[in-house]
């Protein structure tokens, strides 16, 4: 009797949700940012995989690009959150966001994608300015429908980091940059990109006064950068 | 690993003044962080909000209060206990029980990692339809019933209402209305603000998802759509909702081989339950003070789980007076054999099901105790000679009358019991049964 299946069916019925990092590894990331980068990142993985885990409705699916000099898939398999690794990154060269966007477009296509999934996320992490065509890669992303649908975040890293073009990326007047002066914020802010948007997107709670809404997804509020760090960069 | 409080940490209770330990942390969530805690000797958990969080919702710490005044509305909800705050800052939490590990949440119930058979799962959803009807009695509203809220011990059916921090007033405005696939269409418009009837639109919600593995509003407009947004959601869940078994409409049928689950359990329960499915679903949308109150969900599930049969292959079935009517054999789901009825009881308009672990209850029993299930009354039992003969044995502490079919009439002491056979009438003192085989 120990052997019977009590009730019929299967699983409830989900889609896929595909997660991407767009991480900066050019020159002026080497020595700690690109620690704290791989840190922040690294500790998200399980409070990721916690939300992940409460919302039945989404296969949450996770890849990585690097950009510095090129852009290249850093982790190219969609790969399951309950089996995500991260692989530390090493940075060295200049800032071709613009290929990053066109690497993620290129996964973005509709003849890459599966047929029904919730919106993609992406989060964009990067402490300077474009050395390429960074609107060219822009349009090419927002040139697909699932680009259009997608949820994108941007994180800049310490002073000199582009708010302007990452608030371009993030395409939403109501989301606005995050950026993060310390290693502290850093790890606040990826944390909330992959645990907050990620449950926004799979599973929106309603409209929340402070809550920017008119995207595909309604964003609750990032959280705030405490005043007194002795940690700045 | 948690970001606000630390190991050993102590916080302080705001109306005990007891100081509580941190022990460890449980988990996050995107209101706070839970932890686990002492306090003169007593395990506790403890939710700690993210400063962020209480900025985005001014009324938290009033509801809190409110909510800890006025107690918990059954043994069901982990309720906050008292408020917690720690010098010099100016964050704060709640104390609640803490959470025994033999529950698990209906997102382990979706994913089928925890498996009830149908008798604790209809158990789970009756004590649910009991406890928001606590709820809702007291005045109060839950505002966000969903999937994560909501714990269950597969074995025995006992529940835990948890996240009881968006538990308010009902009317008061506040800062969450929902999760979209639980919430009431006229919320998802934004044309109304929370209250117990939109409750009782995501108790609907719940209970199909529970006893079905499936939404009752996902069907083929959903298969339909590429990407499922915001604005997807607010079109299926709020300004075009339309059930999957809609009788008069079918554009939003289930789609075999993306929403099998929702027509495997469909075909196996019996009619009544369809049919208050049905009205939840199609009146039950629009009709705001129509909708299924608790006291008629009660009666539903226990009339459901009273109509459980086993099959020979051990499989729990479902009996269904209406299909039984017709000569057509029914199958079981597990195995495809023909099913074989035990003996059941006819009372009233109800029909209970006598198999080899059935035991009877005042609700039973007595008219004027509905819902009363504290004392077994009667018991299935064999025959001490004859392991093949199958009765009911008294265990309440008056005696039965039972018409037998030659209209001879009998009594059945306590401890003694009467012979499952054809034609057999039982009087229990206020309420008639006849048994059928």
């Amino acid at each position: 009797m120990t052997d019977i299946i009590k009730r019929p069916g299967g699983a409830m019925a989900n889609r896929p949700l595909h997660f991407f990092w767009l991480a900066d590894c050019s020159g002026s990331m080497y020595g700690e940012k690109i620690e704290q980068l791989n840190y922040a990142i690294r500790n998200a993985i399980k409070p990721m995989q916690d939300v992940a885990a409460d919302n039945p409705n989404a296969q949450v699916m996770v890849r990585a690009i690097k950009f510095s000099t090129g852009a290249q898939w850093h982790i190219a398999q969609a790969t399951k959150v309950e089996e995500f690794k991260w692989d530390n990154l090493t940075a060295n060269g200049v800032t071709d966001m613009g290929l990053a966007l066109q690497l993620a477009a290129e996964q973005l296509d509709v003849t890459q994608m599966p047929e029904r999934c919730l919106p993609p996320v992406l989060v964009l992490v990067s402490d300077g300015q474009p050395t390429d065509d960074f609107n060219d890669g822009l349009n090419t992303l927002m040139s697909k429908p699932w680009g259009r649908k997608s949820v994108r975040i941007g994180i800049g890293i310490g002073q000199d980091a582009d708010l302007e073009v990452l608030q371009k990326f993030i395409g939403n007047p109501e989301i606005r940059p995050l950026q993060a002066n310390n290693a502290e914020d850093l790890v606040k802010y990826i944390r909330w990109a992959s645990t907050v948007v990620l449950q926004a997107a799979s599973a929106p709670a309603s409209q929340v006064k402070d809550q920017a809404s008119g995207g595909v997804v309604p964003i609750p509020q990032a959280p705030t950068s405490d005043v007194d760090t002795d940690d700045v960069w | 690993m948690s970001t606000l409080l630390q190991n050993k940490q102590i916080i302080y209770g705001e109306l005990t003044g007891q100081s509580y330990t941190i022990d460890s942390f449980l988990g996050a969530g995107t209101q706070g962080e839970v932890y686990r805690a002492h306090a003169s000797g007593q395990e506790v958990a403890i939710k700690w909000y993210f400063p962020h969080y209480i900025q985005n919702d001014m009324q938290l710490r009033q509801r809190l209060e409110n909510a800890i005044r006025k107690g918990s509305p059954d043994n069901n909800f982990l309720w906050p206990l008292e408020l917690v705050a720690l010098p010099n800052n100016a964050g704060f939490g709640y104390v609640m029980p803490l959470r025994p590990s033999n529950f698990k949440s209906i997102v382990d119930l979706m994913r089928r990692r925890a498996e009830p058979s149908f008798d604790a799962l209809i158990s789970a959803c009756l004590q649910l339809s009991e406890s928001f009807l606590q709820l809702h009695a007291k005045g109060l509203c839950y505002r966000d019933i969903n999937f994560n809220n909501v714990f269950f011990d597969p074995n025995t059916g006992e529940i835990l209402i948890c996240d009881n921090d968006n538990v308010d007033v009902n009317g008061a405005t506040g800062a969450i209305n929902g999760t979209p696939r639980f919430m009431a269409p006229e919320l998802v418009r934004g044309d109304e603000a929370p209250n117990t009837e939109s409750d009782l639109f995501s108790l609907a919600i719940l209970l199909f998802y529970m006893l079905m593995l499936h939404h009752p509003l996902e069907g083929k407009k959903e298969a339909s759509i590429r990407c499922f947004d915001q604005s997807a959601m607010n079109k299926l869940y709020g300004t075009e909702p339309l059930f999957i078994f809609d009788p008069q409409d079918n554009s939003n049928a289930p789609v075999a081989g993306l929403h099998d689950n929702a027509l495997v359990y469909w075909a196996l329960y019996p009619q009544f339950l369809r049919d208050v499915f049905t009205r939840a679903f199609t009146s039950g949308i629009n009709d705001q003070h129509g909708r299924i109150r608790e006291n008629e969900w009660r009666v539903i599930l226990i009339n459901l789980r009273d109509s459980i049969f086993y099959c020979r292959c051990g499989a729990q079935n479902f009996y269904d007076a209406d299909s039984s009517k017709t000569d057509i054999t029914q199958h079981c789901w597990a195995c495809n054999r023909a099913l074989v009825y035990p003996p059941r009881l006819h009372i009233n308009n109800t029909v209970v099901m006598l198999n080899h672990n059935t035991l009877l209850y005042r609700h039973h029993t007595d008219q004027t105790q509905k819902f009363n299930f504290s004392e077994p009354q009667a018991a299935v039992n064999r025959h001490p000679q004859d392991p093949n003969r199958w009765g009911l044995q008294n265990i309440s502490s008056q005696a039965w009358t039972i018409t037998l079919s030659d209209n001879s009439v009998k009594i059945v002491d306590p401890q003694r019991s009467v012979n499952l056979a054809a034609g057999v009438s039982i009087n229990f003192g206020n309420t008639l049964a006849d048994i059928r085989v």
